[in-house]
């Protein structure tokens, strides 16, 4: 990692000339753009080693994951094991038939994407009335939602549970996902984003006679897409990873999700490559929806900055 | 904030549009908006059909307000202050509550297992936050310019942070263990092939380097956010002056980078201080409590052994803790310059 004369690591202040090339020994005014922090071939050649062979420390899991999924148990012998030959679907069947993987998919599926909808429905409306609207108590709203951002998650977590069983919420999907709605950070910045929207627009379908539910759906709505887009990808995400409240909430194997199942699995003596298929499995749509969508991925995680 | 916004922004992100535009104080105008008394003509007069239009647009402030509200209230403001509550109580599942004072605190501060749990959080955050950062930072400089594949590393580097930990607990628990990858490594260079998940001091070392794997990524792209915004003149000119890479960084681009690298640091410590996930699918805490942190005694002593007031107490602590450190690293990085 230290050939590259590249800072970060901290230290070696002394190592950074040679590969970084012609650092004011050539000024070339003319190519204004990049004047002196080119990189030389050389400085390229080792930029693109190092990144490569971070890129394959960091990809390394996820083929190691698939292929191992895909062998049969007897297998799993480093390094032989990591050579894709002799693949099979052998674990997903037994993985598939044996466990509850398919209730955990579907449990996972609308823990997901019931949340995101409610989260979108709910934070839009606030934010809309934040924004743009007066109303008796509205500061005093607005900063109580604000504050306790700052309250981590944990300090709640058992208070919510004690709630929740007693209203008779455990194993139910009402009781696993209403709390998980709300969220204050959604609320914050769906305001920020409609506060940017002109007040015209409002003002003249009022005008027109439009009712308030109306403007909302109408005109807010489609205008919020972009940070809709962004807010739901990232809601979706925090939903299908998130363990310990599934973990807690689901007493019952039948309302597990699929974070809770896998790390079942593999606290019982289930074998490599199953709970390996089942991880894989998990996986899936959430890395076909990140090539597809990659952007609001990006977007979402480091806007509400939040991960497990 | 990375946010699109629409539109040029009219309003700017100022922290409370308390009273729009030029509306005069007394007129709760509709919402603002330049259009001054609008339909108001007719016998009653602008002023009157100004106030019930400013009753009717409170009314439907309320309701557009009220669905998140009641959640907050519920889930997020009541629990919190019910969690502070309930850390004076000896709390069963049972639903028998009974006033214990300060017993929580007085048993927390005498309990081993709790000392043990906040040295094992301590000790993975130092490991996690500096090496994180550091890792963050070296990886955003070398994709921040766009060159040939840029996009395709950024992705490749961002692809853990969408991953579930407890993925990468399976993952991992495969790569740590004896016989595999990380142990052969180890023996390459000559060190024990003992897998690190089976040892009390290298158990550490292990989950801080998941979690470094799963949140670099992070980091990398809030970092990458910042240095696209700074300007390149700066770093040009002193170029020109024969300034190297590494004083470019450290005297140009470093400072500039402070205040984004205080709030990751506030960010990855926090995130370290709950460590859950891994502990729970990778160790279950062991060998010997070894890797026992605090949000894992918090799961045990609450849905383990169902005491949920003493759980509260440590939630209550993990808190205080939190807010400490992050005053703490605010002196230490904030400062200066």
């Amino acid at each position: 990692m230290t050939t590259l004369a590249t800072p970060g690591t901290p230290g070696h202040p002394g190592t950074a000339a040679g590969t970084t090339s012609s650092t004011g020994l050539t000024p070339r005014r003319r190519r204004s753009k990049s004047s002196g922090m080119d990189l030389t071939w050389r400085g390229k050649v080792v930029r693109y080693v190092v990144l490569s062979l971070a890129a394959v420390v960091t990809i390394f899991p996820f083929y190691a994951m698939v292929v191992l999924s895909l062998k049969p148990a007897a297998a799993i012998q480093f390094p032989q094991s990591l050579i894709p030959t002799n693949l099979g679907f052998a674990a997903y069947d037994r993985v598939l038939g044996a466990g509850n993987i398919w209730t955990w998919f579907g449990n996972t599926l609308i823990y997901s994407v019931v949340s995101v909808v409610l989260v979108l429905a709910f934070s839009a409306m606030a934010g809309y009335a934040f924004a743009k609207k007066k109303f008796p108590g509205r500061e005093a709203m607005f900063w109580s939602f604000l504050a306790m951002v700052m309250v981590p998650y944990h300090v709640t977590l058992i208070p919510t549970f004690i709630l929740m069983a007693q209203v008779g919420g455990l194993d139910t999907y009402w009781g696993l996902i209403l709390p998980t709605l709300a969220n204050a950070q959604a609320v914050f910045l769906m305001r920020q984003f409609i506060m940017d929207m002109p007040d015209d627009l409002f003002e003249a379908a009022k005008l027109d006679g439009a009712s308030e539910w109306r403007i909302f759906t109408r005109i807010v709505l489609p205008l919020c897409k972009p940070i809709l887009a962004t807010l739901g990808t990232f809601v979706f995400l925090w939903h299908w990873n998130d363990f310990l409240w599934p973990l807690i909430m689901g007493q019952g194997t039948d309302h597990w999700t699929l974070t809770v199942g896998i790390a079942s699995l593999q606290q019982q003596d289930v074998p490599l490559n199953m709970i390996l298929a089942g991880a894989t499995i998990s996986f899936v749509p959430i890395f076909a929806a990140y090539l597809v969508a990659q952007r609001y991925f990006q977007e979402g995680v480091t806007m509400s900055g939040i991960k497990g | 904030m990375t946010a699109t916004t629409p539109s040029g922004d009219v309003l700017g992100p100022g922290l409370e549009g308390s009273v729009p535009d030029g509306a005069a104080p007394v007129a709760r105008s509709t919402s603002g908006g330049p259009s001054g008394p609008s339909r108001g003509n007719g016998p009653t007069g602008p002023s009157a059909f100004r106030r019930t239009m400013a009753r009717r647009e409170a009314r439907i402030g309320l309701l557009f307000a009220l669905p998140a509200f009641l959640l907050f209230l519920a889930f997020r403001f009541g629990p919190a202050i019910a969690g502070v509550g309930l850390s004076f109580f000896e709390y069963t599942i049972g639903g028998t509550a009974e006033w214990t004072g300060l017993d929580n605190f007085e048993r927390m501060v005498n309990d081993p297992i709790f000392w043990s749990a906040m040295r094992v959080t301590l000790i993975l955050s130092v490991l996690i936050v500096p090496l994180s950062l550091a890792i963050s930072t070296f990886m955003a400089l070398l994709v921040r310019r766009s060159f040939r594949g840029s996009g395709f590393y950024r992705s490749v580097f961002f692809l853990p942070v969408v991953t579930s930990l407890v993925l990468a607990a399976t993952v991992f628990t495969w790569v740590f263990s004896t016989g595999g990858p990380w142990s052969q490594l180890m023996g390459l260079i000559g060190l024990s092939t003992d897998s690190w998940l089976g040892s009390t001091t290298l158990v550490l070392p292990a989950l801080a380097l998941v979690s470094i794997w799963s949140r670099f990524g992070y980091g990398m792209l809030i970092l990458l956010a910042r240095m696209q915004d700074l300007p390149r003149e700066l770093e040009e000119a002193a170029a020109l002056d024969g300034a190297n890479a590494w004083h470019r960084f450290w005297h140009i681009i470093m400072p500039q980078l402070k205040p984004t690298l205080f709030f990751l640091a506030v960010i990855e410590t926090t995130a370290s201080f709950q460590i859950f996930d891994l502990v729970y699918t990778m160790t279950g805490g062991g060998p010997a409590r070894a890797s026992y942190s605090l949000v894992y005694q918090i799961y045990d002593q609450g849905f383990k052994y169902f005491d949920l007031g003493y759980a509260s107490t440590l939630g209550v602590a993990l808190f205080i803790i939190t807010i400490v450190v992050a005053l703490v690293q605010r002196r230490l990085i904030g400062r200066d310059k």
